[in-house]
């Protein structure tokens, strides 16, 4: 497409979009700048911060609940967990958990977390209105990043220093299997089918492909320098990956295994979420967000929102249920 | 403090003890103008196993691979011996991506790194941006000073604008 012409197509497909979504609450994206120590509530319809919050020291990874009213923050360095009401735009009191809290994931409605602890090598289980420990398994060493496939009731964390994933069943707090992967498995996610997670492996600079039927490992691709953050459109067709190192974001196919689309985004992107026909990528050096249109025939970094020092990782806020 | 001196101790002992890293990371990042030709430059930068004939604090290069990725070079510093590999060499954009491969707490207070140089035409001459991101040695959440993240911060930023001088004088810059 002639560039002279994207600028006024774009603001022609803004205009078909706006009627259809006004009066609907925005879709928010929870975005952690861990330098700065604030959490960004950022419309990526509208390309705009909603919403800042300050929260203690150096936090990590978030989860939203359900119903999108609360978001739980991870704080490694402090070893605690901390409480954010959405529509209060207010942190609540934190509350310790195991040693060094990573990855983070919401369970049973919003009743309990799951956790990794980097430093403890376990995944613990969290009473989330207390803030008590219900639970707690022994997995691989340094535990990062952490998905759960509500249908079968498991947990998939990234065991970063043992390149595997560990399998663990929720309801009974035992870990049921071990995947091999590349080297350094970082963050997941995995298909709206359930069927198929996408590892992220920073140090092999690839993802892998994991049948969850069988919990192997079924492919390996090659993407590039130090794979951070990977996310899944919601017909699955498309996974995105971030290379930190590369400053690029690559859209692999799942049908064909192969990279369809690759975009330099910024300076050391990591997180990487979808919400809706958005991708947003957090680029960690730049401060800034890059939104892409994954509907264009191109897609690019349509818009950028800059937020506070450090973006990492992020979580779609579901719109609020009454 | 009981606990600040075993972790110095296990530190001294062993230094590989130590997780690759811990999950928050640093950064610096340093331009300099070099009165050079960009050519002239990228003809230093991109000679992986060089870095001995401009950088002060590189006593001691040995490598292995050439300057194509997945070269590798041992650094030896004041204090002791790191090695680094090439991940990807961009001679169009003038840019090479490297990484540590085996930290040595002694002898520069980081966990990990991944680092990029690049040189660009600027005027005259050129202008050279070497960033890093980097985790502090001791990733446990109780670091002494001397392998906090001020420490890492300190001795990364130290070794770039020192690399940097380096390049410039080598280069021929005034």
């Amino acid at each position: 497409m002639k560039e002279s012409l994207r600028g006024p197509l774009i603001a022609i497909l803004a205009l078909i979009a706006v009627p259809a979504l006004a009066g609907e609450t925005p879709v928010l994206v929870a975005v952690v700048s861990q330098q700065a120590g604030i959490l960004s509530l950022v419309d990526a319809e509208a390309g705009r911060v909603a919403g800042e919050i300050r929260l203690p020291r150096v936090p990590a990874a978030v989860a939203a609940t359900s119903d999108g009213r609360l978001l739980y923050v991870t704080h490694p360095d402090l070893g605690l967990v901390t409480p954010v009401d959405v529509a209060a735009r207010r942190a609540g009191a934190s509350f310790a958990v195991g040693k060094e809290p990573f990855g983070i994931a919401v369970i049973e409605d919003g009743r309990a977390l799951l956790v990794s602890d980097w430093s403890a090598d376990a995944l613990v289980r969290i009473d989330a209105a207390t803030g008590r420990e219900t639970g707690r398994t022994s997995i691989g060493r340094s535990p990062a990043g952490l998905v759960v496939a509500a249908r079968t009731g498991y947990a998939y964390v990234a065991d970063r220093e043992s390149n595997q994933v560990s399998v663990v069943d929720i309801a009974t707090m035992q870990r049921a299997a071990t995947i091999p992967t590349g080297r350094a498995p970082f963050a997941l996610a995995l298909s709206p089918d359930g069927g198929e997670l996408y590892v992220a492996n920073v140090q092999s600079n690839d993802l892998s492909i994991i049948d969850t039927a069988s919990a192997t490992e079924t492919a390996r691709i090659r993407i590039g320098l130090m794979p951070y953050g990977v996310a899944v459109t919601a017909d699955g067709a498309r996974i995105a990956v971030t290379s930190q190192q590369s400053g690029k974001v690559a859209l692999l196919d799942r049908a064909t295994r192969k990279i369809v689309t690759e975009m330099k985004v910024g300076e050391y992107p990591e997180g990487a979420v979808i919400a809706g026909d958005r991708l947003i990528v957090a680029n960690w050096a730049d401060d800034s967000l890059c939104i892409v249109g994954l509907l264009q025939p191109a897609p690019a970094c349509d818009g950028r929102v800059p937020v506070a020092a450090g973006p990492r990782m992020m979580a779609v806020v579901p719109p609020a249920r009454d | 403090m009981l606990e600040r001196l075993v972790i110095a101790l296990v530190l001294l002992l062993f230094p590989a003890a130590l997780p690759a890293h811990g999950p928050t990371p640093q950064r610096a990042d340093e331009t300099l103008a070099i009165p050079a030709s960009p050519d002239t430059v990228w003809k230093l930068v991109s000679s992986f196993g060089g870095i001995g004939q401009w950088h002060k604090l590189v006593t001691k290069v040995t490598a292995t691979g050439g300057d194509a990725a997945g070269a590798e070079r041992v650094l030896t510093l004041e204090k002791g011996e790191i090695t680094e590999g090439l991940d990807e060499v961009d001679a169009g954009a003038k840019r090479i991506s490297y990484r540590l491969l085996k930290e040595n707490a002694q002898a520069l207070p980081v966990s990990f790194y991944t680092a990029t140089i690049e040189v660009k035409p600027a005027g005259d001459g050129s202008e050279v941006a070497w960033s890093a991101r980097f985790y502090r040695a001791d990733t446990s959440n109780f670091p002494p000073d001397e392998l906090n993240d001020e420490a890492a911060i300190a001795a990364m930023t130290d070794f770039i604008k020192q690399g940097l001088e380096g390049l410039k004088a080598k280069a021929g810059g005034s």
